[in-house]
């Protein structure tokens, strides 16, 4: 054993513990090459944060053949809520299916909590031979030539050499920023997710959201439920507790002036929310950045000797149909470790090489989907999906189902009124219709 | 309880706290910032803005969620790092 | 030189959270730490360690402590020993202290042992006693600051109240020490990665030539005594009679210009008199007597 780190090798160094960079060092690790996986954190998840809904079960059964057995996960999701939300009325769309992939192996998605599902990952690419580091946080790249050689760490003599470095280090990526293939990100990129894991009995869950055994439920919320900020929350449901939180654009929160913290008392105390967490007491609160703006703030991916992966590289697709980031996470994080066996393979190191990561990536539809869904995030975050559309279902589900002894009125008629008391113009509603179908039809 | 109060909420979270700050604000480039969008989005609420105009911030409950580093609207005003490896905010559940 | 140094994991007690119906703690949201005043002493230790010298970090516990070990070889302990039995699930002093004694005699006497003076979990402080009377060795808890003279260590302890006291004990000695008496030194990379990948010692009962009865103390007994009864305190209240004014002015002084003392006047037997009513009054002797 080496002196000093600068004097030890890696074929591969992979920054970040998370889902991304365990997915990294658990493909570079099984091709038999040296890695070190490298976590700031006292233990991989320490420092991270998710909804979280896993929709990856498939892609880690490859991997991993029936991992949810062993690894710690809360429920299979099975049901599925999106929430239009007024101050005071909700309309959702109720997805629920027992059918195959949804209750059954492999299953679609999983709610898990990251600091317990993190370590289990992490703890799969160290038992395939990666060297997981834990508490070291890494300042800087090590560059020669041009060329990323390695990783400095902010421990004394805490240079450490390899050849590839895999950036996996989140959405406030320094590495991708300081290897100069990340510009500086805009505050409407940015959503900021507060959360809280309330504690609340199994059997409460289960009576509550109408699941049996090991079912869950993921609701996703727009509309009043940021005020006037935009974003969106989401209710999941754990094996005895619930997460539950708000995201916020971070341009939207600091123009209207609302602490997240703030937001998420009011989403609690919402009609439709405050029964289903009843009698709950809270766990643990927390907040993470999220990269929302999906295909636009996709960094330079790869350079001499560096790859980036996971929210490090903007992988998430927040479209409000989709909410997904660690399945993109895994993905990208498997083609940058299989790119980095194969530039070790023709010992080339250079960007020229590295370049099949974005190959890899397409055949893991990571930049497929991103690419298909680049005007989804704009409409999502946009002002009239944000403010005026909730509030317009929740107003005609009210004449609708209002019965006051009234002349009922006619769908389009009462469509047309409703929308002149929002105060939108027709035309406006084209125009969204055409965006909608530019960023969902085809 | 269901509805918490922003200490009950910091009260939850683990923190393991280095000597020094991670995070420096200069309060002297606050005081010609007029959007003081930190104090409003930092989910800790670790920004308190002083009668002098400039604002004061506390390292030690930091979430290290990057959100002010990102808004701030002043030049050079938030020297930004990550803490020492092993110290900081240690999520059990989230 | 040889210097050992005990150390022992425990809950981070900012994540022990007490269930206030039932009382049960949640084991699940605990974190672990080295105790506080064991870094201190693997600092002051390595601090002490001259080229020549070698350090021992010692602990007693499941496989889980060895993190500590990692990180005491992190920042330069030189050996590491776990000592545990199999299957326990906790141990109380004396028997942590008994481990401790007899790993250290069954590999080798150590000149000086250091260990931190209590521990934050139950904080009895008992172990680093028990060790030096298994040793038969001189002990100092609560230390402060030491210097190492010699074969002589000058040492600074607390006392109550913030006061310090001085004194010297010759070598070999435990030496326990306060949390505040050092920082732990922060670990190098190379001295981190080359930790995480040693191979930790451990030793069992039977390598320790001990048998499960030799751990078996009887179950500690306390005598329940009851403290002497205080006489409550008086509170100042203000004369009602008095006009607002007045009030707000004894209020203000909180009844200490009341306290001014009285001279009695008059023949012995008079101002005898005099005391005796005054102290009647206030209760304090039997007007009969």
């Amino acid at each position: 054993m080496a002196v000093n780190g600068g004097s030890e090798h890696f074929d591969v160094i992979v920054v970040g513990a998370g889902p991304a960079g365990s997915a990294a060092a658990l493909i570079a690790a099984r091709a038999g090459l040296s890695v070190a996986l490298i976590e700031r954190g006292e233990y991989p998840g320490a420092k991270n944060v998710s909804g979280a809904v896993f929709y990856g079960s498939a892609i880690l059964n490859k991997l991993i053949p029936g991992w949810w057995e062993q690894a710690p996960v809360e429920r299979h999701v099975c049901r599925r809520d999106l929430v239009l939300m007024s101050p005071t009325t909700s309309v959702s769309l109720d997805f629920r299916s027992s059918a195959a992939g949804y209750s059954e192996p492999p299953y679609n998605g999983f709610t898990i909590l990251r600091p317990k599902f993190d370590r289990w990952f992490a703890a799969q690419a160290e038992a395939a031979g990666a060297f997981l580091l834990t508490s070291a946080v890494v300042d800087d790249v090590i560059k020669e030539d041009g060329q990323v050689v390695g990783v400095q760490v902010r421990r004394d003599m805490g240079e450490l050499r390899g050849d590839v470095v895999i950036a996996c280090d989140g959405a406030n990526s320094w590495l991708a920023r300081k290897a100069g293939l990340q510009r500086e990100l805009h505050t409407h990129e940015l959503s900021l997710g507060v959360k809280e894991v309330i504690g609340l009995d199994e059997a409460t869950i289960r009576e509550r959201f109408q699941l049996t055994g090991d079912e869950g439920v993921a609701l996703e919320y727009v509309g009043a439920v940021t005020d006037s900020v935009h974003g969106g929350a989401f209710l999941y449901t754990n094996r005895d507790s619930l997460s539950l939180g708000i995201l916020g654009q971070l341009s939207s929160l600091v123009e209207h002036k609302k602490r997240p913290y703030d937001l998420l008392e009011a989403f609690k105390a919402h009609p439709a929310v405050a029964p289903l967490v009843r009698g709950g007491t809270l766990r643990e609160y927390s907040a993470h950045l999220i990269p929302e703006a999906g295909w636009n703030m996709v960094p330079t991916l790869y350079g001499d000797g560096i790859l980036v992966a996971g929210d490090a590289a903007g992988f998430c697709l927040a479209t409000g149909i989709y909410i997904e980031g660690i399945n993109y996470a895994i993905q990208s994080g498997l083609a940058a470790g299989t790119a980095a066996v194969e530039a070790c393979r023709r010992q080339d190191f250079t960007r020229y090489s590295l370049m099949k990561y974005m190959e890899l990536l397409y055949q893991r539809n990571v930049l497929t989907d991103l690419r298909a869904y680049r005007h989804a995030p704009a409409f999502v975050n946009g002002e009239r999906l944000q403010n005026v559309y909730p509030e317009l279902a929740a107003r005609i589900s009210e004449s609708l189902f209002r019965v006051a002894g009234d002349r009922k009125q006619k769908l389009l008629p009462l469509y047309w009124q409703t929308l002149q008391q929002v105060g939108t113009k027709p035309r406006h509603v084209l125009k969204d219709l055409y965006h909608v179908a530019r960023a969902y039809l085809w | 309880m269901v509805m918490t109060t922003h200490d009950e909420k910091m009260r939850t979270v683990r923190f393991r706290v280095d000597d020094t700050a991670h995070i420096s604000v200069d309060g002297e480039k606050c005081k010609s910032c007029a959007v003081r969008a930190c104090v409003t989005v930092c989910p800790a609420g670790l920004f308190v803005p002083l009668d002098d105009g400039s604002v004061l911030f506390n390292y030690e409950q930091c979430f290290e969620c990057g959100a002010c580093y990102f808004v701030c609207t002043q030049e050079g005003a938030i020297r930004w790092t990550y803490p020492r490896g092993g110290f900081g905010v240690t999520f059990r559940e989230s | 030189m040889h210097i050992a140094v005990c150390l022992s994991r425990l809950p981070d007690p900012n994540t022990v959270e007490v269930d206030p119906l039932t009382g049960a703690v949640d084991a699940s949201r605990m974190l672990y730490i080295l105790n506080p005043a064991d870094a201190a002493a693997l600092e002051r230790a390595l601090q002490l360690r001259a080229p020549e010298d070698r350090v021992t970090a010692l602990t007693v516990g499941p496989a889980e402590a060895d993190s500590i070990l990692r990180d005491a070889l992190a920042v330069g302990a030189d050996d590491v020993l776990r000592v545990w039995e199999e299957g326990r699930t906790s141990t109380r002093p004396a028997v942590t202290a008994l481990l401790l004694a007899t790993a250290l005699r069954t590999t080798e006497l150590p000149d000086m042992l250091l260990c931190g003076t209590r521990s934050l979990a139950t904080g009895s402080g008992k172990v680093p006693a028990l060790i030096a009377e298994y040793l038969d060795w001189p002990v100092v808890t609560d230390i402060v600051d030491f210097t190492l003279q010699g074969s002589m260590v000058r040492f600074l302890r607390r006392l109550a109240k913030g006061a310090r006291s001085e004194g010297e004990v010759m070598l070999p000695a435990v030496l326990a020490v306060e949390a505040g008496a050092a920082a732990l030194r922060y670990a190098g990379l190379p001295d981190l990665m080359k930790a995480k990948r040693a191979a930790i010692p451990v030793q069992d009962l039977s390598e320790l030539g001990l048998s499960p009865v030799d751990l078996n103390f009887p179950a500690p007994t306390a005598q329940a005594t009851m403290p002497p009864y205080r006489r409550p305190r008086e509170i100042f209240v203000p004369e009602a009679s008095l006009p607002p004014h007045e009030r707000v002015l004894q209020v203000m002084s909180a009844g200490i210009a009341q306290k001014s003392g009285r001279i009695v006047s008059g023949s012995p037997e008079q101002a005898a008199d005099q005391i005796i009513a005054f102290l009647a009054d206030r209760g304090f002797v039997d007007r009969a007597g």
